[in-house]
């Protein structure tokens, strides 16, 4: 499979990068670490005329402290380097293991937080070859007008796998978004849509440059269940903060990952436990209401029923996880 | 589809290269710098067998990168392992322990293995499982695998300690 035709553009500073988006609008893609983009363009799912490069951009790559107790990260740091960073392991622990569950070290090795949080949606379908596809309809994704997954379905059921940004929706990061009119910030919890095919607020020629995270002393934790450990996309991810200690809280906050199009942010279960605390028996009445929180789940990479048991397995590994911290 | 001129160092020999916008490091490997060592796998990202080392030594995957993103670098290839005629520690111990069977993703088994003891002089068992887990072997599996990097680390231990 080869790459489609395109032209390369390597920039030497982010007004540069900027101005080519600017100049060539939704013909234009950037690549940092690659290990995404390139993958989906041996698809023929994306089909950019340019791509620009960031990688490398050291005003990206930083990682600062800043003023009020918080971290503001540069979107192309290496998913490598910020496993190792040691703020970011002692202050953030839950994003630390956020960032580790990330496929292998071959690919954290190349690929960035800000690709991370940007990664594009999979559908077991769509994620083929364009020979493999051509057995099919196209679909949303492909250009139709119609979801292989649920064929009732008015949008792209595609999934959103990325880890990092569940444990960065806890802690209540929020992310710096660049054009060349300006910069505005968007706390990253409402920076997914509802829809697979277009599942970011990011317009063409805009940049996630900054990811910036507030100081959080609460408890929090991460877990993924995955097919494989060491190299596998999600099946099911959560990450979980409360405050208090033991079964002592008043505030808790869950999000799961990859059953849906955006991360899920969950309200009853969340507001049972923040009001009867971390007990057995307020994680069991929370995890029952997992399921009425999902919305359409598909059997995307494995079957429905498996995933539905699993939302409710890893909520209650989470809570139970934060009350023995 | 543009070409461009790159320079690339490539187990220490600076090469200028003309290369296209569309190819990537694997392809730039293979057939300009005519280095077939390196293997064409899935060419996604899933299977590992197009591993090489980057200058500081660590795992990356050359068949989803954009050759013209390592203009300026230096890498390692499996070819740089023997540059001298003579085969690398780790590469001995492959054989030693029968950790090859067709052989096919062994350049990718052996530089993810360098670069795990590149990192971690005395790696552990969690470590190496790590650096493994991006690179998949069909036939003979990670057992044997994981005994030639153990057994390499106890090589170079020996030496030093014969030194």
């Amino acid at each position: 499979m080869l790459l489609p035709d395109h032209s390369y553009v390597k920039v030497d500073s982010l007004e540069d990068c900027l101005e080519r988006l600017r100049e060539n609008g939704e013909k234009a893609m950037i690549v940092a670490g690659g290990t995404d983009v390139i993958f989906n363009m041996r698809l023929k799912l994306f089909d950019p005329e340019v791509v620009v490069s960031l990688r490398g951009l050291e005003e990206l790559e930083k990682v600062e402290e800043i003023a009020d107790g918080g971290l503001r990260i540069g979107a192309g740091a290496r998913l490598a380097d910020l496993a190792e960073n040691p703020i970011i392991n002692s202050r953030y622990p839950a994003f630390a293991d956020s960032i580790r569950a990330v496929a292998s070290t071959h690919i954290r090795n190349m690929a960035t937080l800000g690709g991370n949080i940007c990664l594009q949606t999979r559908c077991a379908y769509t994620n083929n070859s364009e020979q493999w596809r051509e057995g099919l309809k196209t679909c949303y994704k492909t250009d139709g007008n119609i979801c292989h997954v649920l064929k009732s379905s008015t949008k792209c059921h595609a999934i959103n796998n990325a880890d990092t940004p569940l444990a960065l929706i806890v802690l209540g990061a929020v992310l710096t978004i660049q054009n060349t009119d300006g910069s505005r910030d968007v706390p990253i919890a409402e920076f997914y849509s509802e829809d697979g095919m277009d599942n970011t607020m990011l317009k063409p020629d805009e940049v996630v440059t900054f990811i910036t995270i507030p100081e959080v002393t609460d408890r929090t934790t991460f877990l993924k269940i995955a097919p494989r450990a060491g190299m596998d996309f999600s099946i099911a991810a959560v990450a979980a903060r409360c405050d208090g200690s033991g079964a002592d809280v008043s505030k808790v906050t869950i999000v799961l990952g990859s059953l849906s199009t955006h991360p899920i942010v969950l309200d009853k279960p969340a507001r049972i436990v923040s009001e009867k605390g971390l007990t057995d028996d307020a994680i069991a009445e929370a995890v029952e209401q997992v399921r009425e929180e999902l919305g359409e789940l598909t059997n995307l990479f494995s079957r429905t029923v498996y995933k539905k048991r699993m939302a409710n397995v890893i909520v209650k590994r989470a809570l139970v996880a934060l009350r023995e911290m | 589809m543009a070409k461009h001129m790159m320079t690339l160092t490539v187990n220490g020999d600076t090469y200028d290269l003309v290369v296209s916008d569309t190819q990537t490091l694997l392809d730039v490997i293979r057939d300009t710098v005519n280095l077939k060592g390196t293997k064409r796998g899935c060419t996604t990202g899933a299977c590992g067998v197009c591993c090489i080392n980057n200058s500081k030594g660590e795992a990356v995957l050359s068949c989803i990168t954009h050759a013209l993103e390592w203009h300026g670098e230096s890498i390692t290839t499996i070819e740089g392992l023997a540059a001298s005629g003579e085969l690398d520690a780790m590469q001995k111990a492959f054989i030693e322990f029968g950790a090859v069977q067709c052989g096919f993703c062994t350049p990718g088994v052996i530089m993810s293995a360098k670069a795990i003891v590149n990192k971690y002089p005395q790696p552990t068992e969690e470590q190496i499982n790590a650096g493994l887990a991006g690179v998949l072997c069909r036939c003979t599996g990670h057992i044997k695998v994981k005994e030639a990097i153990r057994q390499d680390h106890g090589i170079r231990e020996a030496a030093k300690n014969a030194s």
